[in-house]
């Protein structure tokens, strides 16, 4: 029964991904609606990561000691000098850890 | 170029290896052979709908609620189709059944420039980028079946927190304009207002408006730039 599920779920994953990439789609983007799409990754990957920096447990936590806040800081200020997506990520999760570790401990 | 798409994509197959050990372990903790638990990782593919859709399958939820919780969840996906249709639809078919099925939002994330994708050079950058990430997943997820019982409940422990700020290192440096930082701000004020709202959707729905948001933005300067050049061609008249 599991597996079924799985590859049920498998074939919707994979059609999501696939259909728009499908030739006989029929489909034509104007330059309008690829103007449109050209904002289509930093729209989604900061929809994907805002929340996990600013919500925890369902309740929005906007506090100077959220571990979260404070490290994402530290990634926004690397990434937007220019640093290496390593120093950044590095960095940051340095800062968080050591925070979460401060403020449990 | 092989080689350089491993790279670039390391980072990001690094900061999967708490979700990934997660995605395994719950699995397992909720009742699944081990066998089920490895076919999540290689047919489904999707971290998020992995977790969610062993914690509806371990309720014994509908099965009809797990596929349409799934299809909200990866709906995302059809903007990135969307994004790279024009350079994808054109390619032979095992191109473009691989790209697609290993068309995650870490692909789509080394994929943003107008070059990417275009040429063979390119295409294997993408193929190697795309295909050690998948390697990498299975091998997170393969730890955490392993590990399995013995890890602790990983889902307190803060663990998110790496894909968010690689999400972060991908996304400001490429905020090089106005409608660029206006579509990252509308995008993250929303997605808060709708997580907190619960609604599945939400993802999608603040990615869809912040797009419309950043493309009028620059219409709109646009249309005041040809107004500005008017009147300059006006006052040099």
């Amino acid at each position: 029964m599991n597996l079924l599920t799985i590859v049920l779920m498998a074939l919707i994953t994979f059609t999501t991904r696939y259909l728009f990439i499908h030739p006989s789609v029929p489909l034509r983007l104007g330059p309008k609606m690829v103007k449109l799409l050209s904002f289509s990754a930093p729209a989604v990957l900061t929809a994907i990561w805002v929340p996990i920096i600013f919500i925890q447990e369902q309740e929005l936590v906007i506090s100077p000691t959220n571990p979260y806040i404070l490290g994402a800081t530290v990634a926004i200020v690397f990434a937007a000098k220019g640093k290496s997506i390593y120093l950044s990520v590095g960095m940051s999760m340095l800062v968080f850890v050591a925070l979460k570790f401060i403020f449990l401990g | 170029m092989a080689m350089k798409g491993f790279l670039d994509m390391l980072p990001l197959s690094l900061a999967v290896i708490p979700w990934g050990i997660l995605c395994g372990s719950l699995a397992i903790q909720r009742d699944f052979t081990p066998l089920e638990a490895l076919f999540m990782p290689i047919l489904v593919f999707a971290g998020s709908a992995q977790l969610v859709a062993i914690e509806l399958m371990a309720n014994n939820v509908p099965l009809a609620t797990i596929l349409f919780t799934t299809f909200i969840i990866s709906s995302r996906h059809f903007l990135y189709g969307l994004a790279l249709r024009d350079k994808l639809k054109i390619l032979p078919l095992p191109w473009r059944l691989s790209l697609g099925f290993l068309l995650t939002d870490e692909l789509f994330a080394l994929s943003g420039t107008a070059k990417s994708l275009k040429g063979k050079l390119r295409l294997v950058y993408a193929l190697s980028a795309s295909l050690s990430f998948y390697l990498f997943w299975l091998a997170w997820n393969f730890v955490g079946i392993i590990a399995g019982t013995y890890l602790p409940d990983l889902t307190t422990l803060g663990l998110d927190f790496a894909i968010a700020v690689t999400f972060i290192a991908l996304v400001i440096p490429n905020i090089s304009n106005f409608p660029a930082l206006v579509t990252v701000i509308v995008a993250g004020v929303l997605s808060i207002i709708f997580k907190l709202l619960n609604w599945e959707l939400g993802l999608v729905i603040s990615a869809i408006i912040a797009m419309l948001a950043g493309y009028i933005t620059l219409r709109v300067m646009d249309e005041g730039q040809l107004k500005i050049l008017k009147i300059l061609k006006v006052k040099r008249k």
